[in-house]
């Protein structure tokens, strides 16, 4: 077992990696996927990478953050963290989540009870940089020592000690993104500390003050999303191509009706697919048009620019870039006069509309906000559409998405389509609410730098896989076709990411795919199968 | 120690658990609104808490009246302050020396407050047989409140000094507040052991504190039990030990505040006011000045 990490080891031993982690830490997974040397080799990282960015925390860089030339740089940074970590606990700079904030800064009791709950620690074999209170409380020490008065003088005996410096800030920053804020360590809290929120806001800090962001979120993110209209980099007229596109497939591999309507005024509801979905899953977008249509709904896609992408990577990391894109989506159903935004098959487009942008959204800019599972359900039992179960008869499982379920406690709709349609529907364990994340959760899904996508899949999605693999247990091989039902782009992302890793549909037969394509593969009027074992 | 003395100090302690504690509560509550952070389970929803579900389940929920059950969000508040029911589902281990811990503390604060009660009854000339009957109550059960708490205090003491995950994250002053509230458990079962009449006693101090009876006379024992208990009240409200008033919070204000936003409403009103403040990030891509308010902010175009 490795020596004990404590929680001011950050700051210290500058330039050597705090806690290197590699496969063979790993908790083992069950056969046919036990054989470390049948697994894939983590990529080493290159003298120049290893010259040029931070990667001492676990040996991992998932931000590429260029080292400082000189102290002075450092210095500056250092200063600028400072400046940060006040602002985090002021009204006027961060009211937003204040309140949640300074509770879960001052009542910990240091129990751990939570690090159980955290699939990261748990399936890293234990390593202590990954426990959910262990950034937690870097965070809580610099607060009590270097923002509270008196701290200097009362923290070591009320916290303990810890140094801010350039290798404290560096490690801390790349540990921000070692969790998916799924909030499962929250759940188990009984305090109500919120380990999670912790992450989100530290990750406001770096982003908000220093600049500092995952280039995937931030530059490929937000900021391509405000500019070009998508985080795609799909403009209107590209995306409006890429549809009508999908539009004919669908409709020659179905016969169904799958044209989607364009900025219609009054519509009953305005449809924000993620993007992502449009070039990575056609089959989602082109379903969810199928069956809409089937049943006589009013609905409509905007082609605005942003509206037409229910992605906002600001959720994950900074309130402004957040609310600008909120405020966008918000514009535009308020424009076409719709009854409803509907959110498509993404889970943290989910939270973004439904809760967090809530409460920024005031006077006129109010619209309500649905998700796709809800209206989904009720399309399926309206009797609109007819159904043939047997049609679907292979195993099926469900993903619950974290935003989706945690976080909305949307749980049963999804469900009941599924039992319905899904003969050989089994849940995974622990399931609902109590679900683990993807390991795609916060962004990660599409973070790949450097040497990052090993650890994302290895470490991040192996109790996801885990749970896939027992799910299926009484069916293991690969001659029996099974299904992953994800309804969350960023979930399908990872999930697809670590199937293909692990060859899981050479060697277990598993596909995946969201939950309208289960729909559509169940019409009756749909004379084709409409689901393909491939990997998409 | 001269019952002078003692009375003095029990005022000078109490005020400053009182100020603190007011101060301290008073402070979380007057935080301004924040985003939305609910987190399932909620136990107010009617028939869905069960399984964590939410109204967003219902479709277009906001057609449909919100029903919440109040009885279930009592019970399970209810099962987690008395049973720690989220520690036995999650750190049983823990659970075991935690739950005595604080049942023990349970246990003495009903004494107290049974003990506070027979105290004024007597000052106000209400019957006597009334506080006798009191008494040969309150002595047992704070002497169990002791056992129990002494039991969890030792417990917990063991298990931070022990258990390796828990000792890695266990500061001086954590191990400091269980070692004071041994000493208020241990002073307090060897004064019910070595006094005649324990809650009697407690009841004249009690009585003098009410009275400002300077002329009380306290056996050394109690008066250091009753120093040693009062001393951690008052430091009580400085450390994190009031996370028994943080808990409400945590799961009202936090976990369980699902209420959405009302167009004309008190929260629309406040967040209106909330998002008129300046702010001073300062990322580049934010463009603050310390002048511009959040909706300058955030309704600019930026980078076009």
């Amino acid at each position: 077992m490795s020596a004990t990490i404590r929680v001011e080891d950050i700051g210290k031993r500058k330039g050597e990696v705090l806690s290197p982690i590699g496969v063979e830490d790993l908790e083992p997974l069950p056969p046919p996927y036990d054989k470390i040397e049948e697994q894939p080799v983590w990529k080493e990282l290159s003298d120049d990478v290893k010259g040029r960015t931070v990667w001492t925390l676990d040996g991992i860089s998932a931000l590429s953050l260029p080292q400082p030339t000189n102290e002075a740089e450092e210095k500056e940074y250092v200063d600028k963290f400072l400046a940060g970590l006040k602002k985090l606990l002021e009204s006027e700079n961060n009211w937003t989540f204040l309140q949640p904030l300074t509770l879960s800064l001052e009542y910990c009791v240091r129990c751990q009870t939570c690090n159980d709950a955290c699939p990261t620690f748990t399936e890293s074999g234990g390593k202590d940089i990954y426990r959910p209170t262990y950034r937690s409380e870097v965070w809580r020490r610099l607060v009590n020592k270097y923002v509270k008065p008196g701290g200097k003088i009362f923290s070591k005996f009320s916290d303990g000690d810890i140094d801010l410096n350039w290798t404290t800030i560096s490690r801390l920053y790349e540990l921000c993104y070692r969790c998916t804020m799924c909030r499962r360590c929250a759940q188990s809290c009984p305090i109500g500390v919120d380990n999670g929120l912790i992450t989100h806001e530290l990750r406001k800090l770096f982003s908000q003050e220093l600049g500092w962001a995952p280039r995937e979120l931030h530059e490929k993110g937000t900021v391509q999303h405000l500019q070009v209209g998508s985080s795609t980099g799909m403009n209107t007229e590209v995306v409006k191509d890429n549809i009508e596109f999908i539009d004919e497939d669908m409709q020659d591999v179905t016969g169904m009706d799958a044209t989607t309507p364009w900025d219609e005024q009054d519509a009953d509801m305005l449809l924000i697919h993620n993007a992502g979905e449009i070039l990575a899953w056609p089959e989602n977008p082109g379903a969810f048009a199928i069956i809409l249509n089937a049943a006589g709904v009013k609905w409509t896609l905007a082609s605005d620019e942003v509206a037409y992408d229910g992605v906002n990577y600001g959720l994950f990391y900074d309130d402004i870039q957040l609310a600008r894109i909120a405020l966008k989506h918000t514009a535009t159903a308020k424009k076409l006069n719709v009854n409803k935004i509907v959110m498509g098959e993404c889970g943290h487009q989910h939270k973004a509309m439904m809760t967090i942008s809530d409460r920024i959204l005031t006077g006129d800019m109010v619209v309500h906000k649905e998700s796709a599972m809800t209206l989904l359900e009720e399309i399926v039992f309206s009797g609109k559409i007819k159904f043939d179960p047997s049609k679907n008869d292979f195993p099926v499982t469900m993903h619950d998405p974290c935003n989706i379920v945690r976080n909305l406690g949307i749980v049963e709709p999804q469900r009941r389509i599924l039992r319905y349609l899904c003969p050989q529907f089994r849940e995974m364990t622990p399931h609902g609410i109590d679900n683990y994340c993807c390991g795609g959760g916060s962004g990660f899904a599409v973070m790949s730098p450097n040497n990052f996508a090993d650890w994302r899949i290895s470490l991040g999605g192996r109790k996801k896989f885990r749970q896939i693999l027992d799910a299926f247990a009484d069916q293991p091989g690969p001659e029996v076709k099974k299904y992953v039902c994800a309804p969350c782009s960023n979930c399908k992302g990872q999930i697809r990411d670590t199937l293909n890793y692990y060859g899981a549909l050479e060697k277990s037969g598993i596909t995946y795919g969201g939950l309208v394509e289960l729909i559509v593969n169940a019409m009756v009027d749909v004379k084709q199968p409409f689901i393909e074992w491939e990997m998409h | 120690m001269p019952g002078s003395l003692l009375v003095v100090i029990a005022y000078i302690l109490l005020a400053v658990f009182l100020v603190v504690f007011v101060y301290r509560t008073y402070s979380i509550a007057k935080l301004p609104v924040h985003l939305r952070w609910e987190l399932a389970p909620i136990p107010h929803e009617k028939g869905k808490s069960h399984y964590g579900g939410s109204y967003f389940e219902e479709f277009e929920w906001w057609t449909k009246p919100r029903e919440k059950s109040l009885v279930n969000e009592a019970t399970y508040m209810f099962q987690e302050i008395l049973f720690l029911k989220s520690l036995w589902e999650h750190n049983r281990k823990l659970w075991w020396f935690s739950f005595p811990f604080h049942f023990g503390m349970y246990v003495l604060i009903a004494a107290g407050g049974l003990l506070v009660i027979g105290t004024v009854l007597s000052l106000l000339g209400v019957t006597d047989s009334a506080l006798a009957g009191l008494g040969v109550v309150v002595g047992p059960v704070a002497a169990v409140g002791f056992v129990l708490g002494g039991i969890g205090a030792i417990g917990l003491l063991f298990k931070r000094m022990t258990d390796a995950r828990l000792k890695a994250f266990t500061t001086p002053m954590g191990l400091f507040n269980l070692v004071l509230l041994l000493a208020v458990f241990a002073t307090g079962i060897y004064s019910f052991l070595a006094l005649d009449g324990f809650a009697d006693n407690v009841s004249e101090f009690v009585g003098a504190v009410f009275t400002a009876n300077t002329a009380l006379a306290t056996s050394g024992v109690l008066a250091t039990h009753l120093v040693l208990a009062l001393v951690f009240m008052a430091y009580l409200p400085f450390t994190q030990m009031m996370h028994f008033m943080a808990k409400y919070f945590t799961y009202h204000q936090v976990r369980w505040n699902d209420t959405p936003l009302q167009v004309g409403g008190k929260m629309e009103q406040e967040v209106q006011k909330l998002l008129q403040q300046p702010m001073t990030w300062s990322a580049p891509h934010i463009n603050a000045d310390g002048k511009k308010n959040w909706v300058d902010i955030a309704t600019a175009e930026v980078g076009k």
